[in-house]
C-alpha cells in the first residue's frame, strides 16, 4: 500500500456511533508513517470500527510500556528495534563503536532485553500484546568483514530469539513472524537512513506498509477454516490407483513424486492439530483400503473421516462430508488435482474454498502448503483438538437418536452415561473457549466474532463471567463444547455470547447450561443478545421451542418458562468455580 | 490543469483532507496552521512515493507551498516519473 492510499483510507468517514478500537503503538522511534499504515490496515479489516492508534513517549520503549494503563486498550503493539537494546545499536545516537565497547553493548542489550520481557509479560496479562522483534539490519559496528558473522552479532540475535521464544509461550502475547515478514519486506529494503536521521522514522515506506499489514493481521484475527477435503489420485499420491495399482502409486524421491509425500505429511499435521480431514475420490473403495494399509504412507486411516470413495459426482461427496461434520461450506477447503472437478464442486458449493493441487509443480505445492497453513493456522493447540475427529466418528448413534421419537430419545439419553463439567471463571485465558466463540455458527446466539483484544476486554468488567462446558459419555469425550459469556447483576443475567459446538447437538447440553445459570448463578431472568443469522437456525429452533414462539432480539427467558418447557435431563454434573 | 498538478493536489488532499482543490492550490506553510513539521514530513514522503523522486535535503526548506512543490517537480532535472506524465 502506498502512503497516499493509506491516507485516503483514513479519510473515509465512519458512522458516529462506530465502536472504537484503541490500539497502543509502543516504539522508541517516531511512529509517523507506521502509525498511518497501521490505522489504515485496521480500517480496511474492520470498516465499521474506528481504529484509534495512540503512541507513547519516544525513546524509552520499556519505560513507556511500564507506564501504560492498559484499561480501555484493545491491543498493545510493541515494535522493538536494536537501539531499544542499546542506543549504540541505532544510528541517531553516537556512543562509540570501538571494539573495546562491544562487550559492554552486549551486556547492556542483555539487561534491556530482560527488562522488556518483564514489562511485556506484566502488561500482557491485561491486554493482547503483539510484539515485533528487530526488523532493521544491525549497523556496521563489528570488526569482522560484512560477510562474516561476528560473535557479538550472533549473540545479539540469540538474545532477541530467546526473549521472543519465551514470550510466545504466554497466552496474551503474539510474536510477529520474522520469516513471514522477510517474504513481504526484504531485509535490504527496510532501512531509510535519510528518514531516520531527519525525522527519526527509520523505515522505508514499503517496509512500514508491510509491517503494518502483518501487525494488523495479528491484532484482528480472522476466522479459521475447520476442515480439509482432499482428493487421492495425483493429489495425496502420484498416479491413478485404478490404472497403476496399489504398488504403482508413489510419493517418493526416487520416483520424482516426493511433493505428494510432503502433502501427505502436511495433511497429517493438520489432522494432528484438530483440523477435520475427509477424502472425496472417484475410486475403487477396496483398492483405497489397501493403500491405507501401506506402511510407508505418511497419513493414516485414523487421521481421515469420512472417506467418500465411489464414482458419483464430487460435489455429492463433498456435501455428504459437510453433513457428517455438520459444518458449513465456507469453513472448509477442497483440494483436487482436476480443474474440472474443482469447477464442478465450486459451482455446486460456491462458498467452499476450492484449490487445484498443482501436480508436477514443486514450487506450486510449496505455495499450496503455505496457503493451507494460512487457512488453518491457530495460535495454540488445545487438548480438545485431539478429540474432535474421534467424537465425529462416534456420533452416528446420536444422529440416529435425533431422528427418533421423543420417548426413545429420552431412553437413549438416559442410557448414554453422559456427564457435563461446568467451569466458571472471570478470566479470559481459556484458548479453546475463545476459539469456540469465533468458529461456531449454528448454535450461536448472534454470530458475532471477537478479536482477542475484545475478548480480553470483556472480562475487565467485574460483573463478567465465562462458563465453559465440557461433555463426555460412553461413546467418548467431546471436550469443551460450549461457552457462555455474560454479565451477572442482581438476579438477572445478560448473556452476550453463547455458542455450542455442533458435535454436542441433541444431547440437551444447552438445557443444562440454562439450568446452571438459573440455579447456580441465582438468576430469575436471562436476557440474550440474540440476533437471528442465516447460519444459526438450530439456535433459533431451540429458542422457539423453549420460549413458545419465535424470539425477538434481546429476548428474555424467565426461570418459570424454562422450568415449564425444559425436557428431562439425565447428565451427571460436576462444577468448578475459579473466581 | 496538468497531470502533475492533479496528482499533486491528490497528495496534498491526502495530507490536508479538509482543504478544497482551490485552497490546496493556494496552500503554503505560512497560510496553513495544519502545515506543521509532521505534515511536512508526511507530505514529502507522499510526494516522493507518488512521483518516484527523492527530495534532496537541501531543497526541503524551499518546499513550503503548493506552488513550490509544483515548480520543484517540473524542473527538468527531476526524476522522470514526474515529467513523463505532463
Amino acid at each position: 500500500m502506498k502512503l497516499i492510499d493509506a491516507l485516503e483510507v483514513l479519510k473515509r468517514s465512519v458512522v458516529d456511533d462506530a465502536p472504537e478500537s484503541k490500539v497502543h503503538l509502543a516504539c522508541s522511534f517516531t511512529p509517523l508513517h507506521l502509525q498511518t499504515f497501521l490505522a489504515a490496515q485496521l480500517r480496511i479489516r474492520r470498516p465499521r470500527h474506528r481504529a484509534v492508534i495512540n503512541t507513547g513517549l519516544f525513546g524509552d520503549l520499556a519505560g513507556s510500556i511500564e507506564r501504560l494503563d492498559p484499561s480501555g486498550i484493545h491491543a498493545l503493539v510493541v515494535v522493538v528495534e536494536w537501539e531499544d537494546l542499546d542506543a549504540r545499536l541505532g544510528v541517531r545516537t553516537l556512543g562509540g563503536w570501538r571494539p573495546s565497547s562491544l562487550p559492554d553493548i552486549a551486556d547492556s542489550a542483555e539487561q534491556a532485553a530482560a527488562r522488556l520481557r518483564r514489562v511485556i509479560l506484566k502488561v500482557s496479562r491485561f491486554v493482547l500484546t503483539v510484539v515485533c522483534m528487530p526488523t532493521l539490519p544491525l549497523p556496521p559496528l563489528f570488526w569482522t568483514p560484512p560477510d562474516r558473522a561476528a560473535s557479538l552479532e550472533l549473540h545479539l540475535h540469540q538474545i532477541v530469539g530467546t526473549i521472543a521464544a519465551s514470550l510466545s509461550e504466554q497466552p496474551g502475547v503474539c510474536i510477529a513472524n520474522a520469516q513471514f515478514l522477510g517474504e513481504i519486506s526484504p531485509p535490504s529494503q527496510r532501512l531509510d537512513l535519510k528518514s531516520d536521521v531527519i525525522a527519526g522514522f527509520p523505515y522505508t515506506l514499503q517496509h512500514a506498509s508491510a509491517l503494518a499489514g502483518l501487525l494488523s493481521g495479528l491484532i484482528d484475527n480472522q476466522p479459521l477454516k475447520k476442515g480439509l477435503i482432499t482428493d487421492l489420485d495425483d493429489t495425496l499420491w502420484s498416479g491413478i490407483l485404478g490404472e497403476d495399482g496399489v504398488s504403482g502409486i508413489s510419493w517418493h524421491l526416487e520416483r520424482q513424486t516426493h511433493m505428494h509425500g510432503l502433502y501427505q505429511q502436511f495433511v497429517a499435521s493438520l489432522a494432528g492439530a484438530g483440523v477435520l480431514v475427509g477424502v472425496a475420490s472417484k475410486n475403487d473403495p477396496a483398492l483405497v483400503e489397501q493403500v491405507f494399509h501401506r506402511s510407508d504412507l505418511f497419513i493414516t486411516k485414523n487421521d481421515i473421516f469420512p472417506f467418500e470413495v465411489h464414482w458419483s459426482r464430487k460435489s455429492e461427496s463433498v456435501r455428504r462430508i459437510l453433513d457428517t461434520w455438520n459444518v458449513g461450506a465456507d469453513s472448509v477447503v477442497f483440494v483436487d488435482d482436476s480443474p474440472m472437478e474443482v469447477a464442478e464442486v465450486k459451482t455446486a458449493l460456491p462458498e467452499l474454498e476450492c484449490v487445484v493441487f498443482p501436480k508436477n509443480d514443486y514450487q506450486g505445492v510449496w505455495d499450496l502448503l503455505k496457503e493451507l497453513r494460512g487457512f488453518f493456522g491457530k495460535p495454540l493447540l488445545t487438548e480438545d483438538d485431539s478429540l474432535r475427529l474421534g467424537s465425529i466418528r462416534n456420533a452416528s448413534p446420536w444422529r440416529d437418536s435425533m431422528q427418533s421419537a421423543a420417548s426413545s430419545a429420552d431412553d437413549f439419553l438416559r442410557t448414554a452415561d453422559a456427564s457435563i463439567a461446568f467451569s466458571l471463571t472471570r478470566e479470559s485465558g481459556d484458548a479453546r473457549a475463545f476459539e469456540l466463540v469465533n468458529k461456531t455458527n449454528q448454535f450461536n446466539i448472534n454470530g458475532k466474532r471477537l478479536s482477542e483484544s475484545e475478548w480480553r476486554n470483556f472480562f475487565k468488567d467485574p460483573a463478567a463471567f465465562l462458563l465453559v462446558v465440557s461433555y463426555k459419555d460412553k461413546y467418548g469425550p467431546l471436550g469443551k463444547i460450549a461457552v457462555v459469556m455474560g454479565k451477572s447483576t442482581e438476579r438477572k443475567i445478560h448473556v452476550h455470547m453463547w455458542v455450542m459446538s455442533c458435535r454436542a447437538f441433541s444431547r440437551r447440553v444447552e438445557h443444562q447450561c440454562l439450568r446452571y445459570l438459573f440455579e447456580d448463578l441465582g438468576a430469575d431472568e436471562i436476557v440474550f443478545d440474540y440476533q437471528p443469522t442465516s447460519r444459526n437456525g438450530p439456535l433459533q429452533e431451540f429458542f422457539a421451542a423453549l420460549m413458545e414462539g419465535p424470539p425477538a432480539e434481546k429476548v428474555g427467558l424467565s426461570r418459570e418458562l424454562f422450568s415449564k418447557n425444559a425436557p428431562p435431563l439425565f447428565h451427571r454434573i460436576t462444577k468448578a468455580v475459579h473466581v | 490543469m496538468s497531470e502533475i498538478q492533479d496528482r499533486l493536489i491528490r497528495c496534498f488532499s491526502s495530507v490536508f483532507p479538509a482543504l478544497t482543490p482551490e485552497e490546496i492550490r493556494a496552500a503554503s506553510a505560512q497560510s496553513l496552521a495544519v502545515w506543521n513539521s509532521l505534515a511536512a514530513v508526511t507530505l514529502m514522503a507522499v510526494v516522493e512515493q507518488e512521483f518516484n523522486v527523492h527530495i534532496d535535503l537541501l531543497d526541503l526548506p524551499e518546499l513550503d507551498s503548493f506552488e513550490a512543490f509544483q515548480t520543484y517537480l517540473r524542473r527538468p532535472t527531476r526524476a522522470s516519473g514526474a515529467d513523463r506524465n505532463q
